[in-house]
């Protein structure tokens, strides 16, 4: 009974997870991931460590080779009609940012609000008003609102960085992952992006799961950290109940790896 | 450093060379004595007849409708073959069904598709028209499935991670992807169709190519001269406008992307 109110309070609930490309090298050996409801959760670890992977299986372009994983109760699979509802609402903002280059700013952000739009129309390019007021609020809370009738191969990598948050942010999301968001920006951007995430994800009570390089970034804004190494977990800490004292001393044991 | 493999590849080149030139019976000696011939040719020609420049001009005017019409119905029907023939958008029967037909459109050449069509329809431009459409159809669907297949398939995916449907998809990510490529595409095909169409008066399909058969059944070189030269000319104008439309508007597109 308890066990499963506290299942209900999960996000994400992923039990030891495994990953493999090719079905020789696991890539994930084991991942255990519990992780609450309107938290900033984030995971660091080296480069080839398995994050972005562990991120894609979340949303359901990746699928476990051995465990399971449920994301708000749901297995996350494309095909399962019940994911494909919750699809529309989970915020995916990949390493590679996944924008269209050839189109401009408001259409990126409005491939956000797709799912909103009836199918036919929307290929004519007929968008209700209250979409494309959606839409430029978004871009708005980027701080892009006059960039958007530019075409996305024209913006910095900061700026294109703004179009996929505003484009996570425009799916009304409840879960919001971020992939290596604010990574080779320079610090004042990293921390505006950052404010701007921390910042929606109160008002709109969401949960986000992100990835970062940088250990001093995850301090500043997470709730919970996980650290990855070689596909396992090897750390997790938390602002949360007990563990709020071994935070501090896990502070400077993070700061040197 | 030439290692096994290429030594192989270049043995069996030369070889490949040496019996295709036997069995083809090439004869260099012949070309080089009757090019005299040729010059027979340009004896008889004294005077250009430029009474004919008019019709020469009217039925040229005819044959780049022709290429403009099939280039045109050709690529409105080769887009959503196109999607169809895509490896990453569709199931595989109606990929194998697409590429089936393909490849019967592209086994024979224009001229061929032309007489089968002056069967059909008659003799006169619809005929021609007909098969430029379906050689449209075939080169352009295969450039378009290739580069809508060489679009990131990460973009694909994220983007279909959203949830919107594949209208959509095609709509806000692959149209768009693809459409520079496509541009220059169209500008290409039209440059080749009316080459080609130039002679599809040669089997009865209209089109300039008829006058100058005719001609030269007849041994009327300076008749003939006037609409060749119409030709030559026209094909250097729209040679030179596509590279010019290509430099300014698609180059530039290519060249921001990277
Ligand atoms: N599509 C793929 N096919 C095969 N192997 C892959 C694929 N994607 C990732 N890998 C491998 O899986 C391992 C983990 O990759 P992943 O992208 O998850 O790492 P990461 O922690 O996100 O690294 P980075 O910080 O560099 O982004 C790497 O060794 C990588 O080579
Ligand atoms: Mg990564």
């Amino acid at each position: 009974m308890l066990s499963n109110l506290t299942k209900n309070n999960l996000a994400i609930d992923m039990n030891n997870v495994w990953l493999s490309y090719d079905n020789i090298n696991y890539v994930l050996n084991g991942i255990t991931l519990s992780i609450k409801k309107s938290i900033n959760y984030t995971i660091i670890g080296h480069s080839g460590s398995g994050k972005s992977t562990l991120l894609k299986i979340i949303n359901g372009l990746l699928t476990p080779s051995k465990g399971t994983i449920k994301v708000f109760g749901i297995i996350p699979d494309h095909q399962n009609r019940k994911f494909k509802n919750l699809m529309k609402n989970i915020g995916y903002i990949p390493q590679s940012l996944g924008l269209v280059k050839n189109i401009t700013v408001l259409d990126n952000v409005l491939i956000g609000a797709l799912t909103r739009i009836n199918k036919i129309k929307s290929f004519f390019k007929i968008v209700p008003d209250v979409e494309i007021d959606n839409a430029q609020n978004a871009i708005k809370m980027v701080g892009l609102e006059d960039k958007t009738e530019k075409k996305v191969f024209t913006l910095s990598g900061g700026e294109k960085r703004r179009v996929a948050i505003a484009r996570a942010l425009v799916q009304k999301p409840i879960l919001l992952l971020a992939d290596e968001i604010v990574s080779e920006l320079d610090h004042v951007t990293s921390k505006e992006i950052m404010n701007l995430i921390i910042e929606t994800q109160h008002k709109l009570n969401l949960t986000s799961v992100m990835i970062h390089h940088d250990i001093k970034l995850a301090l500043d804004y997470a709730d919970m950290i996980s650290v990855l190494q070689k596909g396992q977990k090897i750390l997790e800490i938390g602002v949360d109940g007990n563990t709020i004292t071994e935070f501090d001393v896990t502070k400077n044991q993070l700061a040197k790896l | 450093m030439l290692n096994y493999k290429i030594n192989l590849i270049i043995g069996l080149l030369i070889t490949a060379i040496i019996y295709s030139y036997l069995n083809l019976n090439i004869e260099p000696l012949k070309f080089i004595s009757g090019i005299s011939n040729l010059l027979i040719i340009f004896q008889e020609i004294k005077n250009i007849e430029y009474s004919l420049l008019l019709i020469a001009l009217t039925s040229m005017m005819e044959t780049i409708q022709m290429a403009f019409l099939g280039t045109i119905f050709g690529s409105v029907i080769a887009f959503p073959l196109s999607i169809f023939a895509s490896r990453n958008l569709t199931n595989k029967y109606l990929y194998l069904t697409t590429r089936c037909f393909l490849a019967v459109v592209r086994t024979f050449p224009s001229i061929l598709w032309a007489i089968l069509f002056v069967i059909v329809v008659g003799l006169g431009p619809f005929a021609g028209v007909l098969s430029i459409t379906l050689y449209t159809i075939g080169f352009i669907t295969k450039l378009q499935y290739e580069s809508i297949e060489a679009i990131d398939f990460e973009i694909i995916n994220n983007i279909r991670s959203i949830g919107i449907s594949k209208l959509q998809l095609i709509r806000y990510v692959i149209i768009p992807e693809s459409a520079p490529h496509l541009l220059s595409q169209l500008l290409y095909t039209f440059d080749y169709n009316v080459r080609h169409t130039s002679i599809m008066g040669l089997v009865g399909a209209g089109g300039i190519g008829f006058y100058i058969i005719n001609y030269i059944k007849f041994f009327e070189y300076e008749k003939a001269l006037i609409f060749m030269l119409v030709v030559l000319v026209t094909v250097i104008i729209i040679d030179l406008l596509s590279v010019k439309i290509r430099d300014n508007y698609i180059i530039k597109i290519i060249k921001s992307k990277k």
